[in-house]
């Protein structure tokens, strides 16, 4: 493998925003036809190096050299990359939902025949493409009606279509769940046998070490180091320990739980899908969550656990059927959103972007959003509480910005989390749900936002974490309910917890008694 | 921090949003000095300045409700032809039923807020998107005014007309300027002066770098520096004439309605809805109700737009409020809103508003067609727009970049700041 | 660094300096800064003198030909002339702003050609306290004591020969009625399109009332025959309508009673439309393609007011203004525009069918060609 020609070298690239060096002196050397992994906390400038790559950034907006397949190349956008064969398939598809696999995947790139398009043609190409991805559907079938891991396919199905030569996937399983990723990076590997470089951004560090043959580690906006998988015997704490500069002795902090009575009980709760009469996304699931308990939520994609989190948060989705919810021995109505934050509810919702934030605020602004009332007299914002208020969230939960009239978009994943967080804990929640708190957050992110919902619960609030990843939820709750198709199938206790025990349940309808 | 980026940040504010705006006065500043020189010194003339007031002053008033309609993510169309209704049914309601005046301006109102109600009604809780709405409202309301008027045109009695066409009226000693309009701008002075030394105790409680003093020094010299003389051009008009009522009508608006968008509860929930309407919803802001407010109260200021333009015509005419909505959403989106929603604000509109006012007046005074100008109003339109696509496209506001650029020369010897490693400078580059 | 800094301040404060001196000029001695160069107390002013023309938006040839022959007559009379027409959308506005305008330049005389007759009172005032002539041109402003004088072609008149005219047309065509014919009138908005139908009717109404004449849709009324904004399409539209309505069958409409020409040939367009023949139709302004229609003997007959006579007349009025005379006037009774009898000089109109063509269009330059 070492002995492999070397198919791009990109040396002592320099990128500077006004105020900011993005990239500083980065040097990258890929080989042909190996996986090659690029690794960083957010910011440490792995995109921006992907934008120098593809043209994003034009030529001469940077000082470097790229060398691809021997030539000193200079991309001015992206699509003299794509001819050059170097495709980049970033985290948020660029599929047309309402049009066909086809046309998704010849979409600006359809073959002609006299000028108009030889869809006869296209429909043969497709097929053979989606043959190459493992991808087993119609090519008729509408994007949006297939499920995320096979959009995802279908983007790498459209680069092959340029005849790719490099291909680079930016966080390609941060929305699939456990089948659809393993799918992926068996594709991977096949490419690799077929001779296709690619090189693939990842915050899963497993994934990295179960697929990677070379991987650089950048911080900083400077590469720190490139190993050799195989060679330098990588596994996943040396992985965290040049991205972060230091071994994190364990993923998440101590803890020594401090469990109360039962406080919040639901029972029955049955919710109709919004747009489907039949389908339920809900069946009667009955819980309970204890003062200063961390419950999690464990399940599939699709299993309904955000439907259940956002129905009981003030009906926010579906259309409410059946089911009660006590708080304290008293039964509560959740109605609307804002009685549900009257009532002490908290919902941190999964897609921070687009339903989270107001990404136009600023920081400020966002923290205090859920609860004006509190900074305020008469209707009247006081703004000097309003600062103050979030420069106090600023450092206690280190947000990292240079001050809070600063724009919430300008913040890194892991800061924006944080920054809703505060939002949250601004209204003074005795229930705060959780969902998918530490998705698409650097390793350094995560372990701050563990300790700030340890801190939660030992306020003695209680804290519902919904995650898609099983080693956080055993790592950190107390107790976990696991969820499939829209019922609760079981409850583990964090004593017997595991990950095969849990993935049976989540996977089973066959309610299994709790211990 | 030099003595120049302290200028550059302190002087007009400091943020993104301000320099754009800041970019906005300064074209504003251009487009006077450029007409005052063409036409000879006409356009600063206190007849001429009086007359651009209480020509423009409704149009100023549609862009405040207008800004809230965009700042909430929707559009308003029918502001014209809910403006002429309103006219047709108070002008005629006074002459047929000899109706008083100050009851035939509260009928307005009421008409406004009902037909407010009903436009309102269909986008918050039908979910009709506004511009169908309002789209639908504009035949509505034009069709309504001519079935009322029967086309026809349709005289206010005396009093009434001081609204659109009236002025500060003559009182006390002879001081060669009117009176009236001189406490105005003292007035003014004051409150910008109280309004500075408020921002600097505010700063100082929040333990933030207040401005230098010789910054806020010059700050206010310039401000009290126009405001005087904008004072004595309005005080010395010919006698009978001074600050028009509508102009007084448009300051009490933009004064109440900044501070509503900018410090209350309510101004807030506006623009988290047109930012992020679900992440509103979800942090307990009542969609529906804000939707409903922004629309009522868009055609309750349509309907006083409506009221003040009959009082300067002095009569109701099937042509009133033809394609104003045009001129409301232009000077919105001139002053710096988003198309998208969730930007914008109302001192940007005026401003907006006021560059199109001036262009207007400035090239009838020298006697270009109303066709030219109508070419050059959407050109400008056009690349006030395009420039601020383009500006955000290169990821900072290059107004002030520009403006400051000969300053800057001197200045790279500054350390930059070093980059901050966890925030995502790569996605969002800062202006420094 | 330093230096720059004081050389902002500096333009700043010299900025600042020059914006309190030049608002020490006042304008408040007198009637304003326009009444200076009053020369001579009899009321007449400088002979280069500023005379602004605000006239409606260019929907006819007519304000297009009348625009053109006030910019070079009045040049050439040695006055300075602002001629402006208001835009295509924004018409009652636009007069208001461009009126506002003039007078703020200093305008003598403004010649004003309504948009809306009513809206215009606030800006004829603040002319008037201005110092100004307020000069009324083809449409009477109304609701204002500050309007001075008023000059158009004899509206009363022209509805009377319209009348005539459609009687005398359909007698030619078939000798014998009853005839069925339809009424257009102008613009609400304008006051002339009520004098216009009144004429006319002075002279139909006696021949409906002995039934000589039948309206057939019934529609008498002036706010049901109104063709609003004194577009062809609402002409047109109506028209549609009423042959829809009215002659599905056999019944044939053998008249029509247009006051205009732009709203004749929208009539005869949709007449033809419906395959019916074309019947008798009026018009008013000798537009070059209704001219074209009467000469090829579809539209009967049109009236020539004639523009360069109105200007021409408008700019003599000017100058006896200029020298401190009193204009010559011939009506002084007949014009009340609900606040005073506005004095007025009244021109002749002339009724114009295929017969006549030629010799009425004989010093036409444009229109005597097409009438060969």
């Amino acid at each position: 493998m070492s002995s492999a020609p070397v198919l791009l070298e990109m040396r002592s690239i320099t990128k500077t925003f006004p105020g900011v060096t993005a990239l500083a002196d980065v040097n990258l050397v890929v080989k042909e036809g190996e996986i090659h992994a690029i690794c960083g906390e957010n910011g440490a400038g792995k995109s921006t190096l992907m934008k120098v790559l593809s043209g994003v950034h034009p030529h001469g907006s940077y000082t470097g050299e790229i060398v691809y397949r021997g030539d000193t190349v200079r991309f001015h956008d992206i699509r003299a990359s794509e001819q050059a064969g170097i495709v980049i398939i970033h985290q948020e598809l660029a599929l047309v939902p309402g049009m066909s696999i086809t046309e998704n995947i010849f979409l600006g790139n359809e073959p002609r025949k006299r000028g108009s398009i030889d869809w006869k043609a296209a429909q043969h190409r497709a097929l053979e493409l989606m043959e190459q991805v493992g991808l087993k559907e119609d090519p008729d079938t509408l994007v949006k009606d297939i499920g995320v891991g096979k959009q995802q396919l279908v983007e790498i199905a459209k680069a092959f279509a340029k005849d790719v030569k490099l291909l680079i996937l930016d966080e390609p399983t941060a929305a699939l769940n456990e089948t659809d990723s393993q799918h992926l990076l068996d594709l991977l590997r096949g490419f690799r046998d077929r001779g296709i470089t690619s090189i693939m951004i990842s915050h899963k560090l497993n994934e990295i070490e179960a697929v990677a043959d070379t991987i650089t580690i950048l911080r900083d906006g400077r590469t720190i180091e490139s190993l050799d998988v195989e060679a330098d015997g990588v596994n996943e704490d040396r992985i965290v320990r040049g991205m972060v500069g230091r071994e994190l002795d364990s993923r998440f902090p101590d803890h020594t739980p401090d469990i109360g009575e039962v406080f919040f009980e639901v029972r029955d709760w049955t919710v109709r899908h919004p747009a489907s009469d039949e389908r339920l996304v809900c069946k009667g699931s009955t819980f309970t969550v204890r003062r200063g308990e961390i419950v999690g939520f464990a399940g599939l994609m699709g299993a309904g656990r955000t439907e259940l989190a956002m129905s009981l948060f003030g009906r926010s989705y579906g259309t409410f059927l059946s089911g009660r919810v006590f708080k304290d021995g008293k039964e509560i109505h959740l109605k609307t959103v804002s009685e549900a934050i009257r009532q002490g509810l908290a919902y941190v919702s999964e897609d921070r972007k687009s339903i989270g934030l107001n990404l136009l605020d600023d920081i400020k602004t966002s923290m205090v959003a859920a609860k004006l009332s509190k900074i305020s007299r008469h209707q009247v914002i006081d703004p000097v509480r309003e600062h103050r208020i979030a420069e106090e969230y600023r450092q206690s939960l280190r947000i990292k910005t240079p001050g809070v009239d600063e724009e919430v978009v300008k913040l890194s994943g892991g800061n924006q989390q944080k920054v809703v967080l505060a939002k949250w804990m601004f209204t003074d929640p005795d229930l705060l749900i959780l969902d998918e708190p530490t998705r698409g957050i650097d390793v350094g992110a995560k372990y701050e936002i563990y300790g700030i919902i340890q801190r939660l619960v030992g306020e003695g609030k209680g804290v519902i974490v919904i995650s898609s990843e099983l080693p956080e939820l055993i790592g950190l709750c107390d107790r976990i309910y696991t969820v499939f198709e829209g019922a609760i199938t079981g409850e583990v206790t964090r004593r017997d917890a595991n990950p095969e025990l849990l993935m049976k349940q989540m996977t089973s309808m066959k309610k299994t008694p709790s211990p | 921090m030099s003595r120049i980026s302290d200028l550059q940040k302190n002087l007009f504010g400091g943020t993104a949003s301000n320099a754009r705006q800041f970019g906005m006065i300064a074209t504003l500043v251009a487009i006077v000095l450029l007409f005052q020189i063409w036409t000879g010194g006409l356009t600063l003339t206190s007849g001429n300045l009086i007359a651009v007031v209480s020509q423009y002053s409704y149009i100023l008033i549609l862009a405040i409700g207008m800004l809230m309609v965009i700042v909430a993510g929707h559009i308003d169309l029918s502001v014209g032809s809910v403006a002429a209704f309103t006219g047709i049914v108070v002008a005629k309601t006074m002459q047929e039923h000899s109706l008083p005046w100050p009851l035939g301006i509260l009928l307005g109102l009421l008409v406004g807020a009902a037909i407010g109600a009903w436009q309102g009604f269909w986008v918050a809780y039908v979910g009709v998107p506004a511009f169908i709405v309002t789209l639908a409202g504009m035949l509505l309301f034009r069709g309504g005014n001519q079935y009322i008027g029967n086309a026809d045109t349709v005289p206010v009695p005396t009093g009434f007309r001081d609204i659109g066409a009236g002025f500060l009226p003559e009182v006390g000693p002879d001081t060669g300027y009117n009176n009236l309009t001189l406490l105005l701008g003292l007035l003014a002075c004051a409150g910008v002066v109280w309004r500075e030394w408020r921002a600097r105790q505010t700063r100082r409680v929040m333990h933030a770098d207040a401005a230098p003093l010789w910054v806020t020094g010059i700050r206010l010299a310039v401000m009290v520096g126009i405001i005087v003389f904008t004072t004595l051009r309005f005080a010395g008009g010919r006698v009978g004439t001074s600050f028009p009522i509508s102009g007084i009508i448009l300051i009490a608006l933009v004064l109440a309605y900044s501070y509503y968008t900018r410090n209350t509860i309510g101004g807030r929930h506006i623009y988290a809805v047109g930012g992020n309407s679900r992440a509103a919803e979800l942090s307990g802001v009542k969609l529906r109700r804000v939707n409903f407010l922004v629309m009522m109260n868009m055609s309750v200021l349509a309907a006083l737009a409506g009221m003040i333009f009959v009082a300067r015509s002095a009569a109701s005419g099937p042509q009133d409020g033809l394609s104003w909505e045009l001129d409301a959403i232009a000077a919105v989106f001139i002053g710096g809103a988003a198309v998208s929603g969730g930007l914008g604000t109302i001192s940007g509109s005026i401003v907006g508003g006021l560059v199109m006012a001036l262009l207007n007046n400035g090239l009838q005074l020298e006697g270009v067609g109303s066709d030219m100008v109508q070419i050059i109003k959407g050109l400008v339109l056009l690349l006030a727009v395009a420039f601020d696509v383009y500006s955000k496209s290169q990821g900072r506001f290059s107004i002030i970049g520009t403006l400051m650029r000969p300053f800057r020369q001197n200045e790279t010897s500054t350390p930059v700041d070093p980059p901050n490693p966890a925030s995502d400078q790569d996605k969002a580059p800062v202006a420094g | 660094m330093r230096r720059t800094i004081t050389r902002g301040i500096a333009v700043i404060g010299a900025a600042a300096l020059l914006a309190l001196g030049t608002a020490c000029s006042n304008e408040r001695e007198g009637s304003g800064s326009t009444g200076k160069d009053t020369s001579d107390a009899k009321g007449g002013f400088a002979q280069d003198g500023l005379v602004g023309v605000a006239l409606p938006a260019k929907t006819s040839e007519n304000w297009v030909l009348a625009g053109d022959l006030f910019t070079n007559g009045l040049k050439d009379a040695g006055f300075k002339a602002d001629v402006q027409y208001a835009g295509a959308s924004t018409t009652v506005a636009d007069q208001q702003a461009q009126i506002s305008s003039m007078v703020t330049k200093g305008a003598k005389v403004i010649v004003i050609g309504a948009t809306d007759a009513a809206q215009l009172s606030t800006q004829v005032a603040q002319a008037k306290q201005a110092g100004a002539t307020v000069i009324a041109y083809d449409r009477l402003i109304t609701n204002t004591k500050d309007v001075d004088y008023y000059i158009a072609f004899d509206n009363f008149k022209v509805g009377q020969l319209q009348g005539q005219a459609l009687l005398d047309g359909m007698k030619a065509k078939k000798a014998k009625g009853p005839y069925t014919i339809e009424l257009f009138s102008g613009s609400p908005d304008d006051n002339n399109s009520k004098v216009f139908f009144d004429g006319a009717m002075e002279v139909l109404k006696p021949a409906i009332d002995k039934g000589d004449i039948v309206v057939g849709s019934g529609q008498t009324d002036i706010k049901q025959t109104a063709t609003q904004g004194w577009k062809a399409e609402n002409a047109q539209s109506r028209m549609d309508s009423l042959l829809n309505s009215t002659y599905t069958g056999k019944k044939t409409l053998d008249g029509v009673l247009s006051p205009n020409d732009t709203l004749a040939r929208a009539i005869i367009t949709s007449v033809k439309g419906a395959g019916k023949p074309v019947p008798v139709v009026t018009g008013q302004d000798s537009e070059v393609e209704s001219v074209k229609s009467i000469m090829a003997g579809e539209q009967y007959s049109t009236i020539n007011k004639d523009t360069r006579k109105l200007v021409a007349e408008t700019i003599k009025m000017v100058q006896s203004l200029q020298k401190g005379d009193k204009p010559t006037i011939n009506d002084t009774k007949s014009y009340n525009n609900g606040s005073k009898v506005v004095p007025s000089y009244l021109l002749p109109p002339v009724i114009v069918t295929k017969e006549n063509a030629a010799e009425a269009y004989a010093n036409d330059p444009k229109l005597s060609p097409l009438t060969k």
